[in-house]
Order: structure tokens, then C-alpha cells, then sequence
């Protein structure tokens, strides 16, 4: 599932592949966003009217092909880097497809890269046939030239690390490159599964003023001090300089958790002026402009 | 925990006084004794008071209760079988004259004292600097000093009292607001709460603040008033000086509390005359300017936090204590405007006496709340 | 001494800018403090292109907005001053605040004061947590985009919401590798085309999962993360180990509210939007006259909201004070509208149930 893993199902692809005529036509665009959220700027952008004017900003773009000429201006403005120019009408064996890359440093025009999919694997080369780096947007399209068969899968690229010199981190994550998440992939190493017990999570500070323990507000939770007031007056978490801002919220959940109260009805302790520590002769001044 | 139907003694506060009252009648044998707090102990004005205990006063009464009180508390932990620690540091309290007038008054005070028991010295500002470096002596004119005087953990000493008193039997009640008093034919029937009614023949209304709700719950007047009254703390500082140092021409007491932060207060008379807890920057303004000119070297500290409680308040700055004329089984620890925190052990003996019906370890009967009334107030002079 | 304004806005990111802006447009006195020493909030490290519709100058970049509309605020001369470097360090009951304006202390006595002091970053409990390498990740993005300094070398990221997934974009775009996303949801928190986005650059996002510890001698080496159930509880078997220099936390923002809390302004807990917010009216006046917010502090949500919420706050504390436009009414629809379109989507839905538990009145 997409909200499960950031990667576009098959089914949520196919949906948007236009017909056999329209793809053999020219350019168009590939508009791969599938969630409502709060956002227009590809429906207005379009020169043509070819993304249709949203009824509610949260509305998912919808896209008539016939008007739309591939031209990558909504690819360039959508902030989610979300839409993809696909072009095949070349009917050769090869299709490019156009991906906006905000990373440097940029490809050169004609240079091989690395074809990338959606789960960031590797699937192929590519090689740049394009380059449109727009002032307005800072999102450069880069249009890559691929196997006719991967149009519909490579969605990112990679520089050949040697040019970039492999030192160069711009690179680097390409080697985390995973589907299924076996530990392998994720430098694992084998660990003591008796690791995160409570007794593990006592020695957490969670009051850093003054030095407390989960351990300590947990025994104090227990002994009946049960509301923030309580454990700060007798623990001083709380007291010092942070005034309880990293300390108080861990407390309260703490207190929820083992008494079963919800949270919202834990009162916090109260908030006092000033909110940051000043030094007595700073109130002895005053500006008389 | 659910509330008793009936109990034989129902103290109204959480606070210091009622904590230590109900542990001292739990500690004589009293049984079926409950608490009731309409929040957290220690909420009102024990948890935001200044903390610290003296013996200098200028009244003998005064001065007598506090004796009882630091006697107390220098084995409070031994006698409470407390495993915190009340923090009772002895480190003294320095109480500056600015004028010659105070400075007279004050020896006479010393003299008073020391025919008390109580340790005090006078000094000269030279002196007194020795025992505060820090101090500015072209701000003053002399000085008494006691070693013997202090500071406590406010937080501390009630736990001490509430947990001690727990293992006596006491059931405190916390979050249990007091709504109604029955009274019938002159004597008390029942409290009644947020959480039920509790039969009993006698109430101990040591509510601070809210005493003066609780007796017109029952038809009474009780002549307490509640003022603001600000602190302020700075941040944990290395040791620099260790006794309180007061003045009351001056309009300060500060000190600096063996945790190392120093903690700052004064009064004043334009204070709100109501609950409200929230700080003001006039406070802060002018805290910090006598502050500075007292001790100039902590002008660098800096301010963690500012913070306000109420006094409960009369009109001799005395406290409250005893029965009530007309109310049979009210008896009152309220009214301390100011000094309930220090007097609390003395308060506690005094009361759990008066219910008991033994003679008193201190002759309060002057303090009692017709004292108002037959306009034979009690003054006080050495207060901030 | 104590000045004297019509408005006081605190806080300069986007809310508080756009407050500002509003309120001068319509004619008031405008005082803005800003804590930072440039205005803009979180908008200047704020990289990426927005979302929300051109209204809410979506699609410009955050740093860009802050530019220009700070630039704005400049073109309303002596009617608007703006103190940067300015922390408000105490709200009172008579009204008065202080502040710190680069060292000195100084007292405003404001007619009408917008808060917009924006939020803070939540932080986790694990054990090791306070190692060097641990960090928020708002203070990952300052160092980066701010800065200009890589926080390290690999970064394990904790939380997969909008910021966490956007941080680790622009981790990827400052050459730090980024080991894994880990989220306790079952689901991804944030909008799928930012995960599309860090997934495609070979960044794994791990759902059902949370960090069980750190270690490392002096500083962050590793992490050991594992599968969660349900309710919460750590899948013994699944828990393995990832090699890592910085662990970035990202586990969502609560109002940074404090001086409402000061002013006695009435405060709900309220989960969806964060943590205790205040409650308002339709004006987004809180339970203290004279008092309004805007942004972050009345509930965590984007920075395009942030915005609206900020013209609607100047709008009418201006118009409280008599300064009304003819077009106050037009304009006060169109906050509004933008404002439930903004809110309209299952994104929002969250939102919108926090929000209903928020007014007042």
C-alpha cells in the first residue's frame, strides 16, 4: 500500500497509462498523485487547461490528454515532485521520461545515468537528453532516455558514482537500496533480545535539569504521587531552567500510562514568567528611549 | 479509596498545618481521623511560600512557638520516620536594621530572645559581614543573627507529616473539595464533600485561605483575609552565602536554599486581595532592584522563575487558634499571615491539646478568634 | 518606560508575518517580535516548494515567502515596527509584556496583541537519548539550510510525518545518507508524494516500528529499532540494529504556549492539534480579550494554514480596534473559505475534529 510504504501500486499506475493512440501521439503527463491533501498549484498552472480547475483544493488532479502537450510546466511547479512527462512517440524501442531532480550535482545533457524505479532500485541506464533548469521553480526536469519497456517504472536517477567521485555523498544512499526490508540491507548485527526491557527504560533522564530518572517518576507515580504538581514539588523535575518543557509532557504520558487517566485531563504544572533565564541586573536597566 | 461515612476527627487542608495536626492526633492515639484536600498537598500557600524558620521575633509569644516549632523539626525526620529528608538546614537568618530606631528595637528583641533560650546575637554591620560576605554594609546599621534558624522543604515537610500520619490510620483525601458544613443545634453533624458526606463531631478548619469559606459554610465568621505575595528564584548557584537574610524596613528576604538557587520575596500593600497566584513585573522590578543594593553580587544570578501565593491573613498578622464561641467541635489553625509554614509542629500540638482537653505547652488563649471582636489584638511587628 | 501600540504580534514566522502585514494593510500600529535575528521563522529553512493553493503561495519555496513577506512589511513605513532578536519573556495579567530586545529589558502595553509564537518539537523517550548525535529535527534542517553544516554522515530518521519525510529529503539533497524512516503508525503520517519522493531515492520507510535504544562510547554509533504490535509493545524477535551517526527525531510538534498560559488564557489538551491549545472564537480571539492567535500555537498544522489563520488574526484584531477596511467583510470570507478548503480534505480530518473542540463561545 502506498500510505504503507511511499511506493505507487500497480494498480494506481495502470489507472493513469492514457490509450494506446494518446501515448503514440506525443508528450503527456503522468500526474502520480493519489491522496487528497490541501493543494492546487498544478490545476492553475497549466497553460492549456489541460489539468482540470479543482472544485476543493483537496481534490486530485484530474488530467484531460487531449489538451495536454507534455510541455512540464505543472511537473516543474508541483510541490510534491510528483508529476512525470512520458514521452514514446518515437515507437524506436526507446521512451523518455522527464523526472524533476532537485539534487546536485545535475547531470549533463547526453551523459549515461542510472534508471531508478520507485523503490529506488536500479533497473537500467538512461541516457540525458534534456535539461531544463527553471529560475522561477528551482525544481530542474531532467528528461531521460530509456527502454521503451521501463517508461512506466523509472521514476528517479542515479549519477554513475565515479564521475561524481565517490567520496561525494550525493551518492552515497544508493547502496540502501531495498524492497523487502531484510535486515542485511539495513547493516543489522545480531543483538541481546533481553535489550529494551522497563528496567532498560528506568535509567532513561527524562529531567534533565535536574538529573531524574524514568525509574525515579515511575516509583513515584506508584507511591501516589499521581499529577505533575506532585512529582515536581517532590523530585524538583521540572524546576530548573527549562521549566519543565522537555520534562513535563514525558511526565504527564508517563502518569497516563500507569494510572489509566487520559492525558488530557493531566494538568500541567503551571507556567511562569520569565521563559528563559535573566540575569538580575537585566531588570535594572530598562530602556528609556 | 472511598470516603468513611463517619469519622471522629475531619481536618479541613491539605496544607502543612493540617497535615501536622492530623499526624499529631493520629500520633496520640486519635483514631478514624480523615484529611480533606480539595487539590494536592501542599497546593496552596505551604508549597509557594519562602521556606524559611525563625526564632526572631519581637513577641514572646512568637518567639515561643517558633522554639517549639525548630526543636521539632531538628529531629523531624527521626520522629516522622521520614526517608527523604526535610532538608532542615540550621544555616541562620541575618535580620538587618537600617535605622537607628530598628536598631533599637532589635536589641531589645535580642534581649527578649536570649532570655528565651534563643540564640541570637546583635552585630554590627562588620560583623555581619562576615557571616554574608556579599553583603553591602553602607545598606545598614547593624544586625541580629541565630544560628539555630532556617530552611525547610516545604514539599518535603508535608510529605513527612502526610505519610507519617497515613501509617497512623489518618485517610487523607486529596482532590475532595469540602462543599457544605452541617451544623445542629450548635454543634457540628457532618462535612459534607465533593465525594460524599462524612459524619463528625468535630471539624479542624486549617483551609489557609479558604478558612474564612469554611466557617461561612458553617455560619461563622471567621475575620481572615487573603493577600498576594510573590517570589521569585534564580537558578542554582554555587554556595555564596547560607542564612536568610531579612529586612523589614527593607522589604526583602532572601536566601540561598542548599539546592543553591536563592529565592527572593517581599510584600506589599497594593497586592490583590484575593486567590489569584499568577506574577506581576513590578514585583520583579522591584525585587530586583533591592536585592541588588543589599547584596550587589548577586546582580549576575540569573531568574528562573517568578511565582505567587497568598498569605491567609488577619488583622494583627497573628494566627487563629482554638474553638469557635456558639460552634461546638469547630476549631480553628488558620490565619497565619504568613508564618503558618515555620509554626506548623507548634500549631499541631497546640490544636491536638485544645481537642484532648489538656492544658496548653503554649498559652495561645489570647490568639483565640474573639480576640477580634473584643479588640484585643496582638501585634507583631517583625514581619515581611 | 512603557510603549504603547495598537497591535503586538509575537512571533515572525508565516502566521505572524501575515499578521502583521494584515493588520497594518487595515490601518493599525503594528509592533512585531521576533525572538530570531531575521524574520521568517521555520519559513527560512524551509527549503522545499509549499503545498496549499497560490493564496497561500503554494509551490514558492518557504525561504522565498519569509523574503518577500518581509519585504512587504517594509513598505508600510513608520507604521510598523519590526524588533528582531526580540524573545517575549513574560505576558501579565494587566496586559503588559516584556521582553528581551537584544539584551534590554523593555514593556509594551499593547491594545491588542497576536500570538504567533509557533511550536516545539516533541521528544522521545529511549534509552541513551541524550548521546551527541540525537537531535530534533528542526534543529537538523537549521543546521543544514541555515548553516549550511551536515548534521553527520547517516541519519536514522524517527517519524514519518510531513517534517520527518521532508527532513530526510533534504538530508538526501545535502548528501547525508539516510539509513531508514521509522514510524510507529502502521500508515505513513505524512503526504504519500514527499514518501514517493525519499522512497524512490532508495530510502526505506519502516511502519509498526519504533527505536528501542541508542548506543554508542561518546556518541551515536548505532540504533536498535523494532517491530511494534498494536499497542505499542516492542515484537522481542524483530528488533535489529542499524549502523547510524545521528539520530534525527521527528515525532511531531506541540504549541509552544506558554505566554497564553501566562495570560490566563482558557487551554485544552486537545491530541490532534498537538498538545493544550487555547480555546478561540471564529475571530481566533482566545477566552482573554484583546488576545489572538495564530498559527502553530492555536494547533499544529501546515505552514499554508499558518498563513491564513495569520491574515485572519490581523484582520480582525485591526477591525476590533476600528480599523475595517470596506473589504473587511469580503476579506474575512476569503480567510474563512481558504481556511475550510485548506481543512476540507481526509488529511485534515484530524484537524477538524480538534479544531471543533477548540471554539469557543
Amino acid at each position: 500500500m502506498l500510505i504503507n510504504t511511499g511506493i505507487a501500486t500497480q494498480e494506481l499506475i495502470k489507472k493513469l497509462i492514457p490509450s494506446p493512440e494518446r501515448r503514440a501521439r506525443g508528450p503527456y503527463a503522468m500526474v502520480e498523485c493519489f491522496q487528497e491533501i490541501p493543494c492546487n498549484p498544478c490545476s492553475t498552472s497549466c497553460p492549456f487547461g489541460a489539468i482540470l480547475p479543482m472544485k476543493d483544493i483537496n481534490d486530485i488532479p484530474t488530467i484531460d490528454l487531449d489538451r495536454c502537450t507534455g510541455c512540464g510546466i505543472c511537473a516543474g511547479v508541483c510541490p510534491g515532485l510528483a508529476i512525470f512527462i512520458i514521452d514514446e512517440s518515437k515507437g524506436d524501442g526507446t521512451a523518455t521520461v522527464t523526472i524533476p531532480y532537485e539534487f546536485r550535482p545535475l547531470p549533463e545533457k547526453g551523459e549515461t545515468v542510472r534508471a531508478v524505479n520507485r523503490q529506488g532500485n536500479i533497473i537500467g541506464d538512461g541516457v540525458v537528453t534534456r535539461i531544463l533548469a527553471s529560475k522561477k521553480t528551482k525544481t530542474p526536469l531532467i528528461t531521460v532516455q530509456i527502454p521503451a519497456e521501463l517508461v512506466y517504472e523509472v521514476r528517479f536517477l542515479n549519477l554513475i558514482d565515479d564521475k561524481s567521485n565517490s567520496e561525494e555523498p550525493s551518492s552515497t544512499y544508493q547502496s540502501v537500496v531495498t524492497d523487502d526490508l531484510s535486515s542485511k540491507v539495513l547493516d543489522t548485527v545480531e543483538i541481546d533480545d533481553t535489550a529494551g526491557t522497563e528496567n532498560d527504560e528506568d535509567e532513561i533522564i527524562i529531567c534533565r535539569c535536574e538529573g531524574l530518572t524514568l525509574g525515579v517518576i515511575r516509583d513515584l507515580i506508584r507511591e501516589g504521587y499521581t499529577t505533575v504538581d506532585e512529582i515536581k514539588r517532590i523530585s524538583r523535575a521540572g524546576m530548573g531552567p527549562c521549566q519543565a518543557r522537555t520534562c513535563g509532557p514525558l511526565i504527564a504520558s508517563e502518569i497516563a500510562r500507569m494510572t489509566g487517566q487520559p492525558i488530557a485531563e493531566i494538568q500541567p504544572s503551571a507556567h511562569r514568567p520569565p521563559v528563559k533565564p535573566l540575569p538580575i541586573e537585566f531588570f535594572l536597566g530598562g530602556d528609556s528611549e | 479509596m472511598t470516603l468513611p461515612k463517619s469519622a471522629s476527627i475531619v481536618i479541613i487542608g491539605g496544607g502543612i498545618s493540617g497535615c501536622a495536626i492530623a499526624w499529631n492526633l493520629a500520633n496520640r492515639g486519635i483514631k478514624d481521623i480523615v484529611v480533606l484536600e480539595k487539590d494536592t498537598l501542599a497546593n496552596g500557600s505551604t508549597g509557594r511560600c519562602g521556606a524559611g524558620i525563625r526564632m526572631q521575633w519581637a513577641a514572646e509569644k512568637n518567639c515561643r512557638l517558633a522554639q517549639y516549632s525548630v526543636d521539632f523539626f531538628e529531629m523531624a525526620n527521626e520522629t516522622l520516620q521520614y526517608e527523604r529528608d526535610i532538608e532542615f538546614e540550621q544555616c541562620g537568618y541575618l535580620i538587618v536594621a537600617v535605622n537607628e530606631k530598628e536598631a533599637e528595637q532589635f536589641k531589645k528583641n535580642v534581649k527578649l530572645q536570649n532570655s528565651l533560650g534563643i540564640p541570637s546575637v546583635y552585630l554590627t554591620p562588620e560583623e555581619a559581614r562576615e557571616i554574608v560576605p556579599i553583603l553591602d554594609t553602607s545598606q545598614f546599621v547593624a544586625a541580629t543573627f541565630c544560628q539555630k534558624d532556617g530552611h525547610l522543604n516545604p514539599f518535603h515537610t508535608t510529605d513527612a507529616f502526610a505519610l507519617a500520619a497515613e501509617r497512623l490510620g489518618v485517610k487523607i483525601f486529596k482532590h475532595t473539595e469540602v462543599t457544605g458544613i452541617d451544623v445542629k443545634n450548635g454543634r457540628i453533624g457532618s462535612v459534607e464533600t465533593t465525594r460524599g458526606r462524612i459524619a463528625t463531631d468535630i471539624v479542624v478548619n486549617a483551609a489557609g485561605g479558604w478558612s474564612k469559606a469554611i466557617g461561612a459554610m458553617a455560619d461563622i465568621d471567621i475575620p481572615t483575609y487573603v493577600q498576594r505575595h510573590q517570589v521569585l528564584v534564580t537558578e542554582p548557584l554555587e554556595p555564596i552565602f547560607s542564612p536568610m537574610v531579612m529586612g523589614f524596613s527593607y522589604n526583602i528576604y532572601i536566601q540561598q536554599v542548599p539546592h543553591g538557587s536563592i529565592i527572593m520575596g517581599r510584600s506589599d500593600n497594593t497586592e490583590p486581595l484575593d486567590f489569584r497566584t499568577t506574577s506581576g513585573w513590578k514585583f520583579v522590578e522591584e525585587m530586583t532592584k533591592t536585592c541588588s543594593k543589599l547584596l550587589p553580587a548577586l546582580r549576575t544570578a540569573n531568574i528562573l522563575r517568578q511565582w505567587a501565593g497568598h498569605y491567609c491573613m488577619t488583622e494583627d498578622a497573628q494566627p487563629i487558634y482554638g474553638p469557635v464561641p456558639g460552634l461546638e467541635g469547630m476549631y480553628l489553625a488558620c490565619g497565619f499571615s504568613g508564618h503558618g509554614f515555620m509554626l506548623a509542629p507548634a500549631t499541631a500540638q497546640l490544636i491536638t491539646e485544645m481537642i484532648l482537653g489538656e492544658s496548653l505547652t503554649i498559652d495561645v488563649s489570647d490568639l483565640d478568634v474573639g480576640r477580634f471582636e473584643r479588640r484585643e489584638l496582638v501585634f507583631e511587628h517583625s514581619v515581611v | 518606560m512603557m510603549y504603547e501600540i495598537d497591535l503586538a504580534v509575537i512571533g515572525g514566522g508565516p502566521a505572524g508575518l501575515m499578521a502583521a502585514n494584515t493588520a497594518a494593510e487595515a490601518g493599525a500600529k503594528v509592533l512585531l517580535l521576533e525572538r530570531d535575528g531575521h524574520l521568517g521563522g521555520q519559513l527560512v529553512k524551509q527549503t522545499h516548494k509549499f503545498f496549499g493553493s497560490e493564496e497561500q503561495h503554494a509551490s514558492m519555496r518557504g525561504n522565498d515567502i519569509s523574503t518577500m513577506l518581509g519585504d512587504r512589511l517594509g513598505s508600510f513605513g513608520e507604521r510598523v515596527t519590526v524588533w528582531k532578536s526580540a524573545t517575549v519573556i513574560g505576558f501579565y495579567e494587566d496586559g503588559v509584556i516584556t521582553i528581551d530586545h537584544n539584551g534590554i529589558y523593555k514593556k509594551v502595553k499593547p491594545m491588542r496583541v497576536v500570538v504567533a509564537t509557533g511550536a516545539s518539537e516533541k521528544f522521545l523517550s529511549f534509552p541513551n537519548n541524550d548521546l551527541p548525535g540525537i537531535y530534533g529535527a528542526g534543529a537538523v534542517q537549521t543546521m543544514m539550510n541555515v548553516y549550511g553544516i551536515r548534521p553527520g554522515q547517516r541519519v536514522l530518521m524517527i517519524g514519518a510525518g510531513n517534517i520527518g519525510l521532508i527532513v530526510s529529503y533534504q538530508l538526501l539533497q545535502a548528501g547525508v545518507s539516510v539509513a531508514a524512516i521509522v514510524e510507529g503508525l502502521p500508515h505513513i503520517g505524512g503526504y504519500a508524494v514527499h514518501a514517493s519522493k525519499v522512497r524512490r531515492a532508495g530510502v526505506p520507510i519502516l511502519t509498526s516500528h519504533t527505536i528501542v535504544r541508542a548506543d554508542g562510547a561518546e556518541s551515536v554509533e548505532s540504533a536498535t529499532i523494532a517491530e511494534i504490535d498494536r499497542g505499542w509493545n516492542v515484537i522481542q524477535r524483530t528488533m535489529k540494529t542499524i549502523a547510524c551517526d545521528v539520530i534525527c527525531i521527528s515525532v511531531g510538534l506541540t504549541p509552544l504556549a506558554e505566554l497564553l498560559w501566562q495570560a490566563g488564557c482558557k487551554m485544552r489538551y486537545i491530541p490532534s492539534l498537538g498538545g493544550s491549545v487555547p480555546l478561540r472564537n471564529d475571530c481566533l480571539e482566545t477566552t482573554v480579550k484583546g488576545v489572538f492567535i495564530a498559527g502553530d500555537v492555536s494547533g499544529i498544522e501546515e505552514a499554508s494554514a499558518a498563513m491564513v489563520e495569520g491574515r485572519l488574526a490581523g484582520l480582525e484584531a485591526a477591525a476590533s480596534l476600528g480599523f475595517k477596511s470596506e473589504r473587511y467583510c469580503e476579506e474575512r470570507n476569503d480567510c474563512m473559505e481558504q481556511l475550510a478548503a485548506l481543512r476540507s480534505g481526509p488529511t485534515a480530518e484530524k484537524i477538524r475534529s480538534g479544531l471543533a473542540c477548540a471554539e469557543c463561545r
